[in-house]
């Protein structure tokens, strides 16, 4: 049997339990509140006024504005994600953290323990317990026969449920859904799904294979087996790690910008944060994603392939910039981003050929040895300055003490975030698990 | 609501079975007994490691706590000061 452990709003739940006044209130955890942003999670106390996390924090505050505006720091929910697995491990040595607040366990190798539905729901029970009562967080519990129904399980009761399934159960619940309740099935194909007549899971479950295979592929075939609850995917022990698929970073911009100066050193300082990320955990990529939205909130993305894997801010940047010049129209922006796909470890990239690329490296390598020791504000491209200086994080600016007329402008790399904590900072004290990050 | 201030602050701090917690703390001309440590949780800054800690006043006030080993040196970071 296979578990799903789901943290009940996770980031808001941490704030919760280090602040024991915000207990049962309505808690939004954001960027600063004093600037524009989304909301990152909300508390379930928050959630009958419609508030959700991506929305906008205008919005939020104007269906909840009594709530509580926390804003948040993601070394503190990624460090108590690690303190779960530590429990996690207690139970069994085969888990692998899914985000940073869900992880799925294996317990097919717990000897005479977990591998009925029944047992399995009694360990559930016992580790939603523990996790109650050691960290003061909420939790539910999916328990299934592989991880796709465990996924899907531990959405059906929430917060703080136990939902144990096998494939019929599975059918019983989730064949009268929307087709949009199965695990893989986004809004976009969902659309496709229903334009085919295809409505509900157990719709899928019986569609057509030679329709379904002629129309999406290889993928066809995967969502009829998942509608019928079936999958064969492994549970990947953390300690065997999975490499990233992509890294990348994106701002939500303090006001609409269609300064070219203040865009394009935007530009830079994702490029740079991505860079840093690539290199410090060995890999290089061949392709860059540019994603803009505009004041109406349309977005596009756009990538290119190149030809060589990089892993340096100026040949991100370059590609960048170059995908912003083609596609940006003059409209108002809200948000900027930029991502490396197509990774390849360090060690398979292609050797340096030239003496040029060879000096580059080595003063890259020897700027990432000042920012290990420093800090990452120490050194930063000349060219984001203009758009440090929009969001009020200006290097070399006071690091303690600061005046209470400089408060405002003390941020560090990630403004938005408690304690100038950086989200794309390298944390030596974080070695295992590699968690994935968001975008 | 929370408000940031990172505040230089004094704490009597007691160091045991290897790890450390903050007792009380002067700020703002009082002193604040530490009634509970409610989170921790740690930040590079380079080769530095800054430890923090939310703890609870005795009357239910809230404050994060920041230790800098190169000081060594206590920062206050956020405090909560009532309902938003």
């Amino acid at each position: 049997m296979i578990l799903l452990v789901d943290m009940d709003a996770f980031f808001a739940s941490v704030e919760q339990a280090h602040h024991p006044h915000l207990r049962g209130k309505a808690v939004i955890v954001c960027g600063d509140p004093s600037r524009r942003g989304v909301v990152t999670a909300a508390s379930y106390e928050a959630r009958p006024f419609g508030v959700r996390a991506g929305m906008p924090l205008a919005e939020a505050k104007r269906l909840c504005p009594n709530a509580e505006y926390v804003e948040g720091n993601p070394r503190k929910y990624v460090e108590k994600s690690l303190e779960l697995l530590e429990m996690f491990l207690e139970i069994t040595p085969d888990v692998e953290p899914f985000s940073v607040d869900e992880a799925f366990l294996d317990l097919k190798r717990l000897p005479g323990r977990g591998q009925t539905l029944e047992s399995a729901s009694e360990i559930a029970r016992e580790l939603q317990r523990r996790i109650g009562d050691t960290h003061g967080l909420g939790a539910s519990i999916g328990v299934g026969t592989n991880k796709l129904i465990a996924k899907m399980a531990s959405g059906v009761h929430k917060p703080r449920g136990i939902t144990a399934l096998d494939e019929e159960k599975f059918r019983g619940v989730f064949w009268p859904q929307d087709v949009q309740a199965l695990w893989g099935v986004g809004p976009k194909m969902s659309e496709h799904l229903k334009a085919l007549g295809i409505a509900t899971v157990g719709d899928l479950a019986h569609a057509p294979r030679p329709v379904m295979e002629q129309r999406f592929g290889v993928v066809g075939e995967h969502l009829i087996e998942a509608a019928w609850g079936r999958d064969r995917s492994a549970v990947i022990p953390y300690h065997e790690g999975v490499d990233p698929k992509s890294m990348g970073h994106e701002v939500t911009l303090p006001e609409d910008c269609r300064d070219p100066e203040f865009l394009e050193g935007t530009l830079l300082r994702l490029s740079d944060q991505v860079a840093r990320r690539l290199r410090t955990d060995g890999f290089r990529g061949r392709t860059v994603t540019l994603k803009l939205r505009d004041y109406r909130f349309r977005t596009i993305t756009r990538q290119r392939a190149i030809g060589v894997a990089i892993d340096d801010h100026g040949g991100i940047f370059e590609v960048s910039r170059g995908l912003w010049r083609e596609n940006w129209r003059g409209e108002p922006l809200r948000l900027l981003g930029v991502s490396v796909s197509a990774l390849e470890h360090t060690s398979e990239a292609q050797q340096e050929l030239f003496s040029e690329r060879e000096r580059a490296k080595a003063l890259q390598d020897a700027l990432d040895k000042v920012r290990d020791k420093l800090g990452e504000a120490s050194v930063v491209p000349a060219g984001s300055l203009a758009h440090r200086r929009g969001v009020g994080n200006i290097p070399f600016g006071a690091v303690r003490g600061p005046k209470p007329a400089e408060r405002d402008s003390r941020r560090e790399e990630g403004a938005g975030y408690a304690d100038g904590a950086d989200p794309s900072a390298p944390d030596p004290t974080q070695l295992k698990p590699r968690l994935p990050r968001d975008g | 609501m929370f408000e940031s201030h990172n505040d230089p602050v004094d704490v009597l701090t007691a160091f045991v079975d290897g790890s450390m917690r903050p007792i009380r703390f002067r700020w703002q001309g009082r002193v604040v007994r530490v009634r509970r440590v409610t989170g921790q949780w740690a930040r590079r800054e380079g080769q530095a490691v800054l430890r923090y800690f939310a703890v609870q006043g005795s009357r239910d006030d809230s404050y994060e706590l920041c230790y800098d080993a190169r000081g060594p040196s206590w920062v206050l970071s956020r405090a909560w000061t009532g309902p938003s």
